[in-house]
Order: C-alpha cells, then structure tokens, then sequence
C-alpha cells in the first residue's frame, strides 16, 4: 500500500488526530511545569511550546481532513440515526469549532516562551502564562472527552 | 527588555482575541442564515474548511497589523492576556449554549 493512501484510511486519519493531540497536551502540560517551576532554559521552553504547537497543527490537519473527507458522508448520518443525535449536533458542532480556538493560543503562547525568564518576570505575565496554558490542555482535555462521546454514539448508533 | 519580542506577543494575544470573537460570531451567523452557510460552503466545498482558512489567515494578518500599530506596554500585555482567558472561556460557553438550544429548537 502507498504510504499516502495509508495515511489518507479512516483508523489512521483518527489515531493521528489522536496521538497529536495527544503529544500537544503533554507538551503544554511539561511547559506548564517549566514555567511554574522556573526551571530549564529558554530553549527549553521554546522547543517544548514548538512541539506541542506542531502537534496541534498536525492533529488539526489529520482530524480535519477525515472530519470533511469521511464524517460527513459516513459517520454522522448514523450518529443523527442512533441513539444520541445531540452528540452531533452539540458535541461534534461545539468540538470542531473551538478547535479553532487551540492553534492561534499555542502559537500565542510559543511567543511568550521567546522571552528569558527574567522578562516573564519583570512583566508580572507568569501567572497569566500558566492560567493561558492550563486553558490550552483544558481545551485539549474537553476535546479529547468530546471525540470520545461521538465516536460512542456512533457504535450504538451502528448497532441500535 | 527586547521591545520586538514585547510588541510580538502584544499582537498575537490581540490576534487571538479576534479570532476566538470571529469564529464564535461566523459559526452562529451561518447556523441562522443559510445564504451565510451555502456561501462558506461554496468557499472550499466545507463550510469548516472555510472557516479554518479564514481563521488562519485572519490571526495572521491581525498579528501583523497589530505588530505595526499597538504599542510595547507591559501592562497593555496583562490586559490583553486576561481579556483572552475571558474571551476564550465565554466563546466555549457561547457555543455550547447555541448549539444547545438550536438542538432543542429553542432558537
């Protein structure tokens, strides 16, 4: 099989929406506990907000494709069908829009890892930083639960 | 204190303050009017690939500009950091709350 049909099936397309997703929560978590903790250099920071900002870019695009590609046609009529239809027309409507929300913050929060500690100080922006953070994995959690609800709607619904 | 990189994350918290507002007010616009939703859909042939590139392009062009134009105040900064906790927290809840309701038919 070529490599890019492979990437392009449905299982892959979910676990790489999944496992960036998952690789950018535990980035912005390690960051969380750089920035309260004061430790580790500015590269460090850097490179961990860069990781998990790249991770949400890759989970955007490898979720969104099969969200436009494949759910549509495939996966919310039986969801619409089944047991649940809110867990379309609130979880999925809600899940795919705030998504938009993550990358824009990521990136935000990628620029403030550029300043030297000192800066983060003299600034008085460390708290903020870390409540801004915390949104970022908390927002990564709610999304994580919420593909968790429809993808269980839509084996009930394939088997209601 | 390196004024670029001040006046950097000024930009980009103010950029994604914008789009959190955009894409909460693009979303139920086009839920309530279909002419909205047919043209977003035509765009890229998904209504959410559309708002996708719109929301990109957006946070972009608005970091830019707002590089240029705002000024490189630290208190300006924890403004706009607080604002952006708010403004993100509200639109989850604006959107919750609409997709909601439209679910139950209350709007």
């Amino acid at each position: 099989m070529e490599v890019l049909s492979f990437l392009q099936s449905k299982p892959v397309l979910i676990g790489l929406h999944l496992g960036f997703a998952i690789v950018g929560i535990d980035a912005f978590f390690w960051l969380l506990g750089k920035i309260k903790d004061r430790n580790g250099s500015t590269k460090s920071r850097v490179v961990t907000a860069a990781v998990g900002t790249l991770a949400f870019v890759a989970s955007w695009i490898s979720g969104g494709y099969y969200y436009v590609i494949f759910y549509g046609s495939l996966v919310k009529p039986v969801i619409k069908q089944g047991l649940a239809p809110w867990a379309h027309n609130i979880v999925m409507e809600v899940k795919e829009h705030i998504f938009l929300f993550i990358i824009p913050m990521a990136v935000t929060i990628f620029f403030i890892t550029l300043l030297h500690d000192d800066e983060i100080e003299s600034f008085g922006i460390r708290r903020l930083a870390l409540v801004l953070t915390a949104l970022v994995i908390a927002l990564g959690l709610l999304i994580g639960a919420m593909g968790f609800v429809i993808s269980a709607a839509a084996r009930w619904g394939a088997i209601s | 204190m390196n004024k670029t990189k001040l006046k950097l994350i000024i930009a980009s918290v103010y950029a994604t303050i914008l789009n959190a507002i955009f894409v909460t007010v693009i979303t139920v616009w086009a839920e309530l009017s279909l002419p909205l939703k047919d043209w977003l859909k035509g765009f890229t042939g998904h209504h959410w690939t559309t708002k996708s590139i719109f929301s990109v392009l957006f946070f972009v062009l608005f970091t830019i500009i707002f590089f240029f134009i705002l000024p490189a105040r630290e208190n300006n900064l924890r403004w706009a950091l607080r604002c952006l906790i708010v403004v993100t927290i509200l639109g989850v809840l604006a959107l919750t709350l609409f997709f909601t309701g439209h679910h139950f038919t209350i709007w």
